[in-house]
């Protein structure tokens, strides 16, 4: 028998991210619409540079952050290690973000920048180390916190890489110029963090709130041992220039996508709960979405003549940043943002007063919208990319900045929610 | 849904309080969903023990769903002390959902 024993972290140090996430969301959504043009170029361009760290660092990290703040204690089952260096980690990542994306924006990559990219990796390794302390003793749900583990030490190469790029600019640190090592930067960033990270935290929480029966660990560590390998085998080929490993490590990662695809499937096909609500539809959106640019990448390593165009790898960019990671984003706030906000207003009043239901916070017609927003934007802006129709790209972007703003009044409503209990 | 208790009279007013208690995500009452365990009534110490789980272990909504279902108890038994324990021997598990409970979430 044990108490019933308060096991949350404080909101006041989850929140911020939730709205400095949104804030990066609306903010790379105007980017992506004001430079709609750029999008048929080349990807190394100041502009989508500046997108593709908001959305990967001010959105996608940051959201996440916070929400592993939140997801750790319930995965240790004990309080978060610091909540003190959980907020250095807001503040240090959160001056840093601005600095970073404007240098890339201006493509003025000299001190400011340098500094940004710098507050960034200090940012990351203040929450690397609170996970670190966190796991000290045996976590109980061991497998994902490992998932969640593992990949924030991705993230920590990914930023370390990212820095020495930055330097390198400048002062010639590496062997080769930035741009030889920037997938190199990419891949670290997108299947060690967003993969593992979005694969361990999705196979917790999906089953979760489908209430589903189904459970499979073996399947899940043997998802955790194919994206590890074919992240590994990947730099191995890299670093030792053998080009033939990259198919094989991109089978591997293919593999482990579509072990996940089937465990999110039978998930979905034992859950006790009938209907599924939008947060749950748009986060099992996700892993469907992840498969198009594992084909992108398979389809582009077949085809050697003619070469493929430069804004092929854009689109697969904009399916990565704009489609996968943001479809379980904008998923999983609804289901864990509410709960936070009911716990701080609600939570002392719960059995003594009515109390509205978590789910009452969120404005659902809103959600509605955002949702049509959202995934008309994505093809849209897709079509436009495969159709080179500039017309598209722009009507495609609009959509996702409409998505983006209703996004960000959804979270407001929340987060400035004020309690309506009956007495 | 298998709840053991020592007085089964108490116990139908008891489940009566505890069917108000609702899982905030789920939205269903702790009852159906199967979360109440055991119910137990000492006259010598006039306290009412309550043993139930939840559906995950150190659930963020644990804590208020634990408050509502001791408030609920006090409610309905004023004049006795509630204790009430959280356990996870066994793990909660969907076949403890009762038929009412599968029905409101087949809908």
């Amino acid at each position: 028998m044990i108490s019933p024993a308060q096991t949350t972290t404080p909101p006041r140090v989850v929140l911020p991210f939730y709205g400095y996430g949104a804030g990066c969301f609306l903010v790379a959504t105007l980017l992506l619409l004001s430079h709609s043009g750029a999008l048929p170029g080349h990807y190394f361009q100041p502009s989508l540079l500046a997108i593709t760290h908001l959305m990967a660092l001010g959105w996608g990290t940051m959201m996440t952050f916070g929400a592993s703040y939140q997801l750790m204690p319930v995965l240790t089952g004990k309080l978060l290690w610091s909540n003190r260096l959980a907020r250095v980690s807001f503040w240090l990542s959160g001056l840093g973000i601005p600095l970073l994306v404007w240098g890339f924006y201006r493509f003025n990559l000299g001190g400011p920048t340098l500094v940004g990219g710098a507050l960034v990796f200090l940012g990351i390794s203040a929450w690397l180390f609170n996970m670190a302390g966190s796991m000290s003793e045996k976590p109980l749900e061991q497998l994902h916190a490992v998932f969640v583990f593992s990949a924030g030490i991705w993230l920590w190469l990914t930023a370390l890489v990212g820095l020495t790029l930055l330097l390198n600019f400048r002062y010639p640190v590496l062997a080769a110029d930035s741009l030889h090592y920037l997938s190199v930067h990419a891949h670290l960033g997108i299947l060690g963090w967003f993969l593992l990270l979005i694969t361990g935290v999705g196979a917790r929480l999906i089953p979760m709130f489908l209430i589903s029966k189904y459970e499979n660990r073996r399947l899940l560590w043997a998802i955790y041992g194919l994206v590890n390998g074919g992240l590994l085998l990947y730099l191995a080929g890299f670093l030792m220039e053998i080009s033939g490993m990259v198919f094989p490590a991109m089978a591997l990662v293919a593999a482990a996508i579509t072990l996940f695809i089937c465990f999110c499937h039978k998930a979905y096909k034992a859950r006790l709960r009938r209907s599924v609500d939008i947060p749950v539809r748009l986060s099992l959106l996700s892993p469907a979405l992840m498969t198009l640019p594992v084909l992108m990448l398979l389809a582009s390593y077949f085809r050697k003549s003619p070469p493929v165009e430069a804004s092929f790898f854009v689109s697969y960019g904009l399916l990565i940043f704009f489609g996968w990671i943001t479809a379980i984003l904008l998923g999983m706030t609804f289901k864990t943002l509410p709960f936070i906000i009911w716990n701080k207003v609600y939570g002392a009043l719960a059995g003594r007063q009515q109390t509205p239901a978590p789910n009452a916070l969120i404005h659902e017609g809103v959600l509605r919208w955002m949702r049509y927003a959202y995934l008309s934007g994505l093809g849209v802006l897709l079509s436009g990319m495969i159709l080179s129709l500039s017309a598209l790209l722009y009507a495609g972007a609009a959509l996702l900045f409409v998505s983006a703003m209703l996004y960000g009044y959804l979270v407001l409503r929340i987060l400035t929610h004020k309690s309506q209990a009956a007495p | 849904m298998m709840i053991e208790t020592n007085n089964p009279l108490r116990s139908t007013a008891a489940l009566a309080a505890l069917s108000t208690v609702t899982d905030p995500e789920i939205g269903l009452n702790i009852v159906d969903l199967g979360l109440v365990y055991r119910l137990d009534f000492d006259a010598a110490t006039n306290t009412v023990r309550c043993d139930m789980s939840l559906t995950t272990q150190f659930c963020p909504m644990g804590s208020a769903i634990t408050e509502a279902a001791r408030n609920a108890l006090a409610g309905a038994f004023p004049e006795s002390d509630i204790d009430l324990r959280l356990t996870f021997n066994p793990p909660w598990s969907a076949e403890r959902i009762s038929p009412e409970g599968r029905e409101f979430l087949n809908r």
